[in-house]
């Protein structure tokens, strides 16, 4: 319970500390608005690929139906964007009721590649289905309406429109960290068997989790196509962003509240700040990273730090402090 | 029924390639159950490596393929020890991992090195063709597909009759057993990776005379590669052949018949249909 209460204060000082942002980096908007945005969109890859094992290589097809969702509503029938944001949420998580129904029966590599391979078909979809999606060319949305009067082609008012998905994202993630589904995640992605025989129904539950993921993907697509305002297939069902979205999870810290956040800051920070050197090679460092990561702290970057912590406070282990002046 | 020869034809051609690269990600599969990710990565590798080698020093890429057979090797034993073997022992999900981000980087470094842009090579035989029966073979495609022949069955003849490739169908079906029987499991799987690695840089040489290449190309050939290996079930490497066949043939027809913007597709189609009705293959048990 305390802990509880302790993750859920560092949560509200994370999101007050991103509120200054605009303030400090006020030429660096775009780059602000994007990182926040990922780090919401990676904290929801989480709910699946961290908390509950299941390594996924097609979360774009989410942030696409999420983006293609909200602006096809706009512009085919004016539905102002608030509508189209739940419209493609609902929409995700009927679709990763299906999608998780008939790929779940699958275990380990072959769940993995059976996400590529649905997300794959998906973006051929939507190139090739010109008359609904606008085909490769794209869509542009020229104009949206203005709730309270706020342009939602500012980037301020992007910049805390994605801050507060964000916090919804990181309440998702700390709500699995006490809650007892958060726990069944956790069971079915350390064991699945023996979840199943302490009584967790895996499919059901791992069924869930992807809807979870889904729709919370699915906002910060539909964010996404706002911050873009003109955006094409290959761009939001792209391989390489759902590549991109797990490894911030992954290089942050898989299965924890703050790690993809911290992921987020870090790669799009480094991405922006050695763009100027590698040009389009910057997901080098994302490809390097993962490496270390997977070979040197398989907790991410998250349970690297616990680790060095617990080696710098504790004594090394094998020798039993407290052992030694019992003995007679 | 010509236009019908000529695109069942040009499928078989194509599924020749796909079969070759498919074949290194079963064999890998196979022998240390792992998913290469980085698959269509080396086949970029190889098609670079053969561009700089006609550029710079006028080699033919068909001469020199046994280069590029012998660094295949080299490079992927390399890889093996620096970045899987140390976590061979981990859940999958880590040599996934593991593979994208050794991808990445192979990707990301050709971009560095060689631009974005297209770059192909012009061969005297780039456009030469052969008809037979009114039916028209592009020439690079059908010289391919015979020096994918004799490269399997090259593949065949070391996986059956040699020391090493007895000692990685060993480790493939049982590498406790295979340990016990004095078999350094280790070697097997650094040159299973090597070999598997060649023969993606292989496919890559052949198909630089036909195809333009660009660092992300990779990306492309990995899918193909799992799309061909699921197809004829992971780990057998036979049935890798067949389901290269049948993916080059399907793309053709679906792209002549259906609809050309779907060509990819219908790969993926099938392939989830396998994934989902027979986990197995289409050919039966697995088997390296």
């Amino acid at each position: 319970m305390r802990d509880r209460l302790k993750t859920l204060a560092w949560l509200g000082a994370v999101l007050v500390a991103f509120t200054l942002y605009p303030w400090a980096f006020p030429t660096k908007l775009n780059l602000g608005v994007v990182i926040v945005l990922f780090a919401g969109m990676a904290t929801a890859w989480d709910v699946l690929g961290g908390w509950a094992g299941q390594l996924s290589l097609g979360h774009a097809a989410l942030v696409g139906i999420g983006g293609y969702t909200l602006a096809l509503l706009s512009l085919r029938a004016g539905v102002p964007p608030w509508w189209g944001l739940l419209a493609g949420m609902a929409l995700t998580g009927a679709v990763a009721a299906v999608w998780g129904w008939i790929v779940f029966r699958l275990r380990g590599p072959y769940f993995v590649l059976s996400t590529i391979a649905v997300a794959e078909i998906l973006r051929l979809v939507a190139i090739n289905w010109k008359d609904l999606t606008g085909g490769a060319e794209g869509l542009f949305l020229r104009e949206l309406p203005r709730p309270f009067g706020l342009d939602l082609f500012n980037r301020t008012v992007e910049f805390y429109l994605v801050l507060a998905y964000l916090g919804v994202a990181l309440l998702v993630a700390w709500w699995l960290s006490w809650s007892r589904f958060g726990y069944s995640l956790q069971a079915i992605r350390e064991d699945q068997d023996s979840a199943m025989a302490m009584g967790i129904n895996p499919t059901r539950t791992k069924i869930l989790a992807f809807m979870v993921s889904a729709a919370l993907t699915a906002m910060g697509g539909s964010l996404y196509a706002i911050y873009l305002s003109f955006f094409e297939p290959h761009i939001v069902l792209d391989i390489g962003l759902s590549v991109e979205l797990a490894l911030i999870a992954y290089i942050g810290g898989a299965g924890t509240v703050f790690g993809p956040t911290i992921g987020a800051v870090v790669l799009l920070a480094a991405g922006d700040l050695f763009r100027n050197y590698f040009q389009q090679a910057n997901l080098l460092i994302y490809g390097i990273l993962i490496i270390l990561v997977v070979r040197f702290a398989p907790e991410g970057m998250v349970g690297g730090w616990h680790a060095l912590v617990r080696r710098l406070v504790r004594p090394a282990p094998g020798v039993p402090v407290e052992v030694r002046g019992e003995r007679p | 029924m010509t236009t019908f020869l000529q695109v069942l034809m040009t499928g078989i051609l194509t599924g020749g390639v796909y079969a070759l690269v498919g074949i290194g990600l079963s064999l890998i599969f196979g022998v240390m159950r792992i998913v290469n990710f980085a698959h269509g990565e080396f086949v970029a590798l190889g098609m670079y490596a053969s561009l700089l080698l006609f550029q710079s020093l006028g080699i033919d890429p068909y001469l020199a393929i046994p280069l590029i057979t012998v660094g295949g090797i080299a490079l992927g034993a390399v890889v093996e020890r620096g970045f899987i073997a140390p976590i061979i022992a981990a859940p999958e999900h880590v040599s996934i991992l593991m593979t994208v981000g050794v991808g990445l980087v192979i990707s990301n470094l050709l971009l560095f090195g060689f631009g974005a842009h297209p770059q192909s090579i012009f061969t005297w035989y780039s456009t030469k063709t052969v008809r037979v029966a009114g039916v028209t073979f592009s020439g690079p495609l059908s010289v391919s597909f015979l020096i994918t022949l004799a490269v399997i069955l090259g593949l065949y003849w070391v996986l059956t009759r040699t020391e090493i490739g007895r000692a990685m169908r060993a480790t493939a079906q049982n590498r406790d057993a295979a340990e016990l029987q004095g078999i350094n499991t280790g070697v097997a799987r650094m040159l299973a990776f090597g070999i598997g690695v060649a023969l993606a840089a292989v496919s890559g040489t052949l198909l630089l005379p036909v195809l333009y290449v660009i660092p992300t190309i990779g990306g492309v050939f990995t899918l193909k590669a799992f799309v061909v290996t699921v197809l004829g079930g992971m780990g057998n490497v036979l049935g890798a052949i067949g389901g290269g066949l049948i993916l080059g043939v399907t793309e053709s027809l679906g792209a002549a018949y259906i609809s050309s913007g779907y060509r990819d597709a219908f790969g993926l189609i099938a392939f989830l249909a396998v994934l989902l009705l027979r986990p197995a293959g289409l050919f039966g048990k697995s088997r390296v």
